[in-house]
């Protein structure tokens, strides 16, 4: 049995999970923890910390990192975000062709194939409209937590249109919008809309068909989800055939593809000797330095 | 530079010893009564400024200067203050705020006020307009030079000779009246040969990026080389030193087969070989390029550094028609080309340099290189069969330089181009793209 850690330091959250890599991967455990203006290392340590509790293994045999995780300091190796986001999406859908990953600073749509490898992709611009942290900003002005924002979003009987282009106009309009009295659910059902429309552009852009798996902190937003199959339903009037799938653990996505990397790249090298076994304090910054 | 990350090359510290005794000139001139020019450098007439005895200053480097030096901020925030809007070209106002804050130059000396505002006209019509500012703040003689765009993608005979005729009848007559000198063909012509000997350096060195591995980068060490040759020494001694120096140190690495010095060190393993189109970012410059030099890029061809002209293509400036070669020279330049000719030169340097990728810098607050930039990237994608990048930046505004974004970017980007490399690589072999082992 290979058992392998994978980290995945995004924007928003630092994600880990511990995975049995053999030939059928399974998860073992899995964490997640806001970063919330803390210091990155102390999040890291922390999720790091419950997986290899919940797990309660006595050995890594490769800790891998993706996202901005390069200066972890006890990882065996860095594997780049789209590569991890691709092979953590086909095992956790292994029909999916096309991941997207909504992630706190942007959306990203990869296309690969039934190996996981990277075909192509195409990212959303720079602007922060079409990101994870807008629609906290967003939640957080309207004074619903980030749980509620699916489902209130679903309850909207008229969405309320806002500026696709730019996040401080989205926001304007939303200020605007709650003096004229407009309904939570309603302004949140049209932020939805609009970050889906830019979403159904970039998977057009990067002609997608098929099951497209959605990964990243805003995969599991049932509103999003509703909004974004609108979207491509009305494209789909233009020949593209796509079907959304994901998954509870689609958040971690990124941290799996990186432990199964990993696996691969232990066995690849005939690496003897683990990462870190139980002898050995935890696997933290302060114990690597 | 601000800091230190990259080891200096001797000509980086011979440019540097240049630039300070031309800004001791600048801050002496009121004193010693030499008379100072404001110009821009696509399309500046140094040469010609010089053979009347005057010293070019031109805005846009001091702009960019005060960006690598974190200056820009401030004095964004003070051109803001004074009514001039967000979506104004950086660089105006970084030059603005400067002025309003005592006109204290990148090296620390005082900018003398013009004595003529030279405006030769190549494309960006954000030239005029700051231009016109400056004239109301200093109430001194303007001359314009309007340079026929290439619209057509060529300056016909009778563009050049109508530059030719505004040369005669009102930028030297201009320049006479301010110097008080009568204009001198004999030594202009002196000049240009010397523009010529530095260009002809330049070339050597820019070509260099042909050999793998690069020993040079051509867009972050480009801006370098490019310095006293876009900047106010063209046609004088201490270029044609310069240009010497640089291409013998040049030569070195050449015959060494090394890279450039980088913020990452001395890039000798180059994975990628990339073209860029734009200008860069100076705020976080350093940055912003060891964001390349990490995963082992190196820019081996960059349209930006041809915005003070195209020597590469085969200009040189010619005494032998001293007029005739700055209407040629201005009408050249890179912003005053068309879309389709500046996808022409990124499909050109595609092949010629063998790049992997190409990359485009687009810059928030220059339209001038910005519209059309996605056109641009479709095309060249289309034409040499690579894929294009685009990333988000600004000149001089470091509000509009988001590391984390734009290292994702560059990130995803660099992966790509490594998965196209390994496209042939059996189904469920090693695909990863790992960054480490």
């Amino acid at each position: 049995m290979t058992i392998t850690a994978g980290i995945d330091v995004g924007s928003g959250a630092v994600k880990a999970v511990v995975v049995d890599g053999s030939a059928e991967p399974r998860v073992l455990a899995h964490a997640a923890a806001r970063i919330r203006r803390r210091d990155v290392a102390t999040v890291v340590d922390e999720v790091m910390g419950i997986v290899l509790a919940e797990s309660g293994v006595d050995r890594l045999d490769y800790i891998a990192s993706t996202g901005e995780g390069e200066e972890i300091p006890f990882a065996t190796g860095h594997f780049y975000g789209m590569t991890t986001h691709a092979r953590g999406a086909l095992m956790l859908d292994p029909r999916a062709r096309i991941v997207l990953d909504i992630g706190a600073l942007h959306t990203r749509a990869v296309a690969m194939d039934g190996h996981g490898k990277v075909l192509d992709y195409k990212m959303t611009s720079q602007c922060a409209s079409g990101s994870g942290q807008f629609l906290e900003n967003i939640a957080r002005y309207l004074g619903v937590s980030l749980a509620e924002v699916g489902p209130l979003s679903l309850t909207a009987p008229k969405p309320e249109g806002v500026s696709s282009i730019c996040a401080v106009l989205a926001e304007t309009d939303v200020i605007n919008m709650v003096s004229r009295g407009i309904a939570t659910n309603d302004i949140l059902r049209g932020i939805h809309d609009s970050m889906a429309g830019r979403f159904a552009r970039l998977l057009k852009s990067l002609k997608a068909e098929g099951v497209v798996f959605l990964s990243g902190g805003l995969a599991n937003d049932i509103g999003l989800q509703a909004s974004l199959a609108d979207a491509l339903a009305a494209e789909r009037r233009n020949g593209a055939e796509i079907i959304l799938s994901t998954d509870p653990l689609a958040i971690h996505a990124g941290a799996l593809g990186a432990a199964i990397w990993g696996a691969f790249r232990f066995h690849r090298l005939g690496t003897t000797g683990a990462a870190w076994t139980s002898t050995e304090p935890l696997p933290t910054h302060e114990s690597a330095r | 530079m601000r800091d230190d990350r990259v080891k200096k090359d001797r000509s980086m510290l011979l440019q540097k010893e240049m630039i300070a005794e031309h800004f001791q000139r600048l801050e002496d001139a009121p004193r010693s009564g030499e008379k100072v020019v404001y110009t821009f450098v696509p399309g500046n007439l140094t040469e010609l400024i010089r053979s009347f005895g005057a010293l070019p200053l031109l805005p846009e480097i001091n702009a960019l200067q005060s960006g690598m030096r974190g200056k820009s901020k401030a004095y964004i925030a003070e051109a803001e203050k004074a009514g001039h809007s967000a979506d104004v070209c950086t660089y105006v106002k970084a030059d603005i705020g400067m002025m309003m804050s005592g006109n204290i130059g990148p090296t620390g000396t005082r900018l003398p006020p013009p004595d003529l505002l030279l405006l030769s006209y190549t494309g960006c019509y954000t030239f005029m307009k700051w231009f016109e500012l400056l004239r109301e703040q200093y109430k001194c003689p303007t001359v314009f030079l309007q340079i026929p765009y290439q619209g057509d993608g060529t300056l016909l005979p009778e563009h050049r000779e109508y530059v030719v005729k505004q040369l005669r009848e009102d930028v030297i007559p201009a320049l006479e009246a301010v110097t008080g000198r009568a204009y001198d063909e004999g030594r202009l012509r002196e000049l240009l040969a010397l523009s010529a000997r530095a260009e002809d350096d330049l070339v050597a060195v820019l070509h260099s990026a042909k050999q793998k591995p690069s020993p040079i980068d051509s867009y972050f060490g480009g801006v370098y080389y490019i310095g006293p040759i876009f900047s106010a020494f063209r046609g004088t001694p201490e270029g044609v030193a310069y240009y010497e120096a640089l291409r013998e140190e040049v030569e070195e690495r050449q015959a060494l087969g090394i890279g450039p010095e980088t913020p990452s060190g001395r890039l000798d393993d180059q994975r990628f070989r990339i073209v860029v189109e734009g200008p860069p970012n100076w705020t976080s410059f350093n940055e912003f390029w060891q964001m390349f030099s990490d995963e082992g890029a190196v820019v081996v061809a960059s349209t930006y550094t041809k915005v003070g002209g195209t020597y590469d293509f085969g200009f040189r400036h010619d005494p032998g028609d001293p007029l005739g070669t700055m209407a040629d020279y201005c009408g050249g330049c890179y912003t005053n080309h068309n879309l389709p000719g500046r996808i022409d030169m990124l499909v050109d340097y595609v092949k010629q340099y063998a790049a992997d990728g190409f990359l485009i810098n687009s810059v928030k607050s220059c339209n001038s290189f910005s519209a059309g930039q996605l056109l641009i990237l479709r095309e060249v994608e289309k034409r040499t069969g690579i894929p294009g990048g685009f990333i988000e930046s600004d000149l001089v505004d470091p509000r509009y330089f988001s590391a984390a974004n734009i290292k994702n970017r560059l990130e995803s980007y660099f992966q790509m181009l490594r998965e196209r490399r390994r496209g042939q690589v059996a189904p469920g072999s090693d695909a990863t793209a790992e960054v480490t082992p």
